[in-house]
């Protein structure tokens, strides 16, 4: 058994008093293999940067252990812990240019010069910042100066490569250009990193495996795939996904051999019971009040059907966003097409089965994906 | 801080208590003067073992010192009051000048406005002996010398680019943007300067001022020249302490105590202000 | 109330960002300005709202010559990108400032400002300060307070930039509904291409310190005037390969890993010229080897990408061609597969120029026929 080369064990992190100040990260535990990518996802303030932060060493670990390469490092400083940052704001050395910016570390190991020189060159190249290798810092643009930073972590010998945000100052054109390049840079080299976003287009795209935090908790931590199939509760379900998932509250009932989700009165999704696992069923109506959560792409149009009213259709060259309203609600549609209904059209829905997300209205917790028990 | 050792903190303990002592001892060695006659300051070795006597403020209150060689009159309370005066009447024409002024170098930026500031800041520079010979014949002739008038506008040297200086950075700091949606949503420039602008550059206004006014309080040279003895304020009137007959250090400890407490009480209010205020970025966020 | 720019210049210092830009907005209409960021949009609004002044050139604002008038003098309602609420007064507060300064009576006040926030559901925290918003509930208020005084002309300066994704896309469907119930003429600023084309009437798209072009959605996206334009719109951006159009029996066709691909006859023109194709991954079809046209390719990588499948294959000549598809649709089989470009999709444009290619009108009729 290969060891892993990052262990979260239960961390925590308090600023101020505990039980007074900020719970900024809550009993945090995972693990990342090498050579993976992974992506802590959140909005801001749900602790991926703290979380990041511990990992590096810039912040105290409150609580818990943090195992590197084998070694148990919660308690010592960032220096010793062998693990490259690229971070969010500038924090290029403003005295030299950037060149000497991102060969620094290169040059303390005391590497050979053309050596040097050949890595920065490389690394430039990928980053699209050979051009600015011999001016300053300070007369960069924020996305110059985020690229030179992410150079200076990137060219270093280190077991894990921490990116806060790498490509946050960047134009949309050229961050999803570089998006390929790094992962790219990163698998070929057998890098493991982790990279802190609030982009889910930047975390698909990216990693091997995405850690949704939200308020200090690890809300999933899962490959993109079942992160978008399979998500663990509401708050995962409907933060990733775009546009996001629709959710109702809805009454489950059944009755000869069909099983009827009223969103409300009147309006049905009718199911045959086959349609489910006998185990979905049951846990479905016991609960009796549940939220049902459903991908935009999986609703689709039908003759039959509930009802709703076409309150805006927006084409974006390659797809359509259309948003219906029905009982005070609104059921969002993607057609990959451009779709022909005017606002104030009536349409019917129809949703299948396989593309029922069925999650508890009290906690939150995913109770079944399509016929399957999550 | 788990991995903070008991040692370490003890020495850290250490350190403090060495630079407290260091900076407050002069202030708590005149306090321990204020308390005792002269001869009692004087006696070698010095000893903080001694009668305290309240006759040094008695005198400093009353106006009449008495000494071995006869009574003098002084008029200490009178200077106390002047300095109070002279402080609070030019750091307020100082904001009422140097706010508005601070605003328009921080806002516009018009043709010369970083020369006039740093014209206004070079006053400064300058030792206030090289401009007092010439002003004080100036205010001979136009009868400004001797006057309040006259030494709260001299008193603008030192306050007016004080504040000019420091309001303004403050006036730097607020987004643009924020008085750009006041002007936009239908106010004039004047109600955006009063509505927003001053609001916001409040913390810098306040630190201003009470810099401006210690270093009003503590002016010497200005007073010695021009103001007479009913207009001085208690730095000059201190000198009166060195008579004939000698020094008078308690006086001069209970003078020193008396006159440092306005400016202590005046920082002590405004110290939320102060910190605030010079931890810059206080406006945004 | 219309709004008129005449050959307008703008520079700070030595750095001119606007240089001889006419535009013209009619009432009632919703125009996006769209561009990289420097490219002198939230300049542009500026100068309609006066807080800084043109080098040169007239603004107009129904009709009316605005030169020397002050920003508070022309009635406009402004949502600036950092929201700029003013730190020091609540939510409410920040949302009467118009109306105050419109001189209103605080039984208006009151119930316009409870209108408003009703509308943008932020009535439960008017009482609220900025620092104690959320970045959602900060943009609705900066959005509220442009909106209260019922301006006839609307300025919003990427107002959805710093809100979160999920927010993002409920305000882009709420948004129209929003704006036309307020009849004014809004000039929008966004950097996000799905924003600009769901949100408007009209695009202009602004690079080198004008404006490139103009025009509808539809416009703008499926008939580009540069390649630089094309590049703005679609995610992932357009598949540009380097041809040279040939004639063929059957009209002018383009060879991509040796297979003949036609397109459309419009183009007989841009015969044996040096073009660059473009072809949006949307307009790319997988299909079998035996399908006219087909080009084989070989497959490197799949990713999911919004409700989308984007497939990056190469062709014969190692050209990397990107392939969308629905999620929901199955790719192809084995590695080794063969696309078709859809023939509206194509674009040409001129190599050394840029400039799009135009199709000939009447060859085009006589193709339709």
């Amino acid at each position: 058994m290969t060891e892993s080369v990052l262990r979260l064990e239960n961390i925590d992190k308090f600023y101020g008093p505990v039980g007074l100040g900020v719970h900024a990260v809550r009993d945090v535990s995972m693990e990342v293999e090498e050579g993976d990518i992974i992506a802590l996802l959140g909005s801001s303030g749900c602790g991926k940067t703290s979380t990041l932060r511990m990992i590096a060493g810039f912040e105290e670990t409150s609580r818990g252990k943090i195992h590197l390469a084998g070694r148990e490092v919660q308690k010592l400083p960032p220096v010793r812990r062998h693990v490259a940052m690229a971070f969010e704001g500038y924090s290029l050395y403003p005295t030299v240019n950037v060149r000497d910016n991102i060969a620094f570390a290169l040059k303390a190991a005391r590497l050979p010069a053309a050596e040097v020189a050949a890595k920065v060159q490389e690394v430039a190249e990928m980053l699209e910042i050979t051009d600015i290798l011999d001016r300053s810092p300070n007369s960069l643009s924020g996305g110059q100066q985020q690229r030179a930073s992410l150079a200076r972590a990137l060219i270093r010998d280190a077991d894990l490569y921490l990116l806060d945000e790498p490509m946050g100052q960047l134009e949309p054109q050229l961050r999803t250009l570089l998006r390929g390049r790094i992962k790219f840079f990163i698998k070929e080299r057998g890098m493991t990193a982790i990279l802190v976003t609030h982009d889910q287009t930047e975390a698909n795209a990216l990693a091997d495996k995405i850690a949704v935090m939200e308020e200090g908790v690890l809300q999933q931590y899962a490959t993109p795939a079942e992160i978008k199939d399979r998500p663990a509760n509401l708050f995962t379900g409907t933060f990733v996904g775009e546009p996001p998932m629709n959710v109702f509250p809805v009454t489950a009932a059944a009755s000869g051999g069909r099983l009827s989700i009223a969103l409300a009165d009147g309006v049905v999704l009718d199911y045959a019971e086959s349609d489910f696992a006998a185990e979905v069923r049951d846990r479905i109506l016991t609960r009796g009040d549940v939220m049902i959560g459903v991908r935009p792409y999986a609703v689709h149009r039908s003759e039959t059907g509930p009802t709703a009213t076409i309150q805006a259709n927006q084409w974006l060259g390659d797809q359509s966003h259309i948003a219906a309203s029905f009982a005070g609600q609104t059921v969002v549609l993607v057609e990959h097409h451009r779709a022909d209904v005017a606002i104030g059209e009536p349409i019917s829905i129809r949703v299948d089965a396989h593309d029922l997300h069925v999650f508890d209205a009290e906690t939150g917790m995913a109770i079944s994906h399509g016929p399957e028990l999550a | 801080m788990e991995h903070t050792s008991t040692l370490e903190k003890a020495l850290r303990g250490v350190a403090i208590t060495c630079v407290i002592l260091f900076f407050m001892f002069p202030i708590f060695w005149i306090v321990l003067m204020s308390f005792q006659t002269n001869e009692t300051i004087l006696r070698v070795p010095p000893s903080i073992i001694f009668d305290p006597t309240i006759q040094n403020y008695v005198a400093l209150i009353t106006g009449r010192l008495e000494t071995s060689a006869g009574s003098l009159e002084i008029n200490f309370m009178s200077n106390l009051w002047n300095s109070l005066f002279l402080s609070s009447a030019s750091v307020a024409v100082g904001l009422i000048l140097g706010v508005p002024a601070a605003y328009a170098f921080g806002r516009l930026k018009f043709r010369g406005s970083e020369d006039i500031a740093f014209t206004l800041l070079s006053f400064r520079f300058a030792p206030p002996l090289l401009v007092l010979l010439p002003l004080t014949i100036y205010f001979q002739q136009i009868g400004l010398a001797d006057t309040y008038f006259g030494l709260i506008w001299v008193y603008q040297l030192i306050v007016l680019p004080l504040i000019l200086w420091i309001v303004r950075g403050y006036f730097e700091d607020i987004p643009a943007d924020i008085e750009n949606a006041y002007r936009v949503a239908g106010h004039s420039w004047f109600s955006t300067f009063r509505k927003v602008a001053l609001p916001l550059a409040m913390p810098g206004i306040a630190a201003a001022g009470l810099l401006a006014f210690i270093f009003a309080w503590n002016n010497f040279i200005f007073a010695l020249v021009l103001a007479s003895a009913d207009k001085q304020p208690v730095t000059v009137g201190a000198l009166a302490f060195v008579t004939a007959s000698g020094i008078q250090y308690g006086q001069v400890a209970a003078g020193v105590v008396l006159s440092i407490l306005p400016t202590l009480a005046l920082a002590l209010y405004a110290q939320r202000y102060l910190v605030e205020g010079l931890s810059l970025g206080a406006v945004k966020g | 109330m219309s709004i008129e720019l005449s050959n307008i210049r703008k520079s700070f210092k030595d750095n001119v960002v606007l240089e001889d830009l006419s535009l013209e907005v009619a009432t009632g209409e919703t125009l996006v300005l769209f561009g990289p960021s420097g490219a002198g949009k939230t300049v542009l609004l500026r100068l309609i709202a006066g807080v800084v002044d043109p080098d040169e050139g007239s603004i107009r604002l129904g009709g009316q010559d605005m030169a020397g008038v002050e920003p508070e003098d022309r009635g406009i309602g402004m949502a600036f990108q950092n929201f700029a609420l003013f730190p020091h007064m609540d939510a409410h507060a920040n949302i009467a400032s118009p109306l105050e300064a419109r001189r209103s009576s605080a039984q208006e006040i009151d119930g316009r400002v409870e209108d408003v926030s009703q509308l943008l559901k932020i009535d439960h925290v008017l009482h609220h300060k900025p620092k104690e918003l959320s970045n959602g509930q900060k943009q609705r208020t900066a959005l509220g307070r442009a909106l209260v005084a019922q301006p006839s002309i609307l300025l919003l300066d990427d107002p959805l930039r710093n809100v979160d994704a999920k927010l993002r896309f409920e305000m882009r469907l709420e948004l129209p509904r929003l704006l036309s119930s307020q009849n004014a003429t809004v000039i929008y600023v966004t950097q996000d291409y799905k924003e600009a084309m769901a949100l408007c009437d009209r695009i202009a798209v602004m690079s080198d310190r004008g404006i490139a072009q103009i025009g509808t959605p539809e416009e703008i996206y499926l008939t580009p005037k540069t390649i630089a334009i094309a590049r703005l719109f679609g995610d992932p951006s357009i598949n540009l390969l380097d041809v040279t159009p040939e004639a063929g029996e059957e009209g002018p066709y383009v060879r991509l890993s040796g297979a003949k691909v036609p397109i459309r006859n419009g183009y007989g023109q841009a015969i044996g010229k040096d073009c660059v194709l473009g072809v949006r991954p949307e307009s790319i079809r997988f299909v079998d080897a035996a399908a006219a046209g087909a080009v084989p390719v070989t497959i490197e990588a799949e990713t999911p990408l919004n409700e989308k499948t984007v497939t990056l294959a190469v062709t014969a000549r190692n050209r990397e061609i990107l392939i969308s598809r629905p999620a929901t649709t199955p790719g192809p089989d084995s590695n080794d597969a063969h696309i078709v470009l859809e023939p509206d999709g194509v674009l040409l444009f001129d190599r050394e120029t840029g400039a799009r290619v135009e199709t000939e009108p009447a060859t085009a009729a006589g193709e339709a026929a």
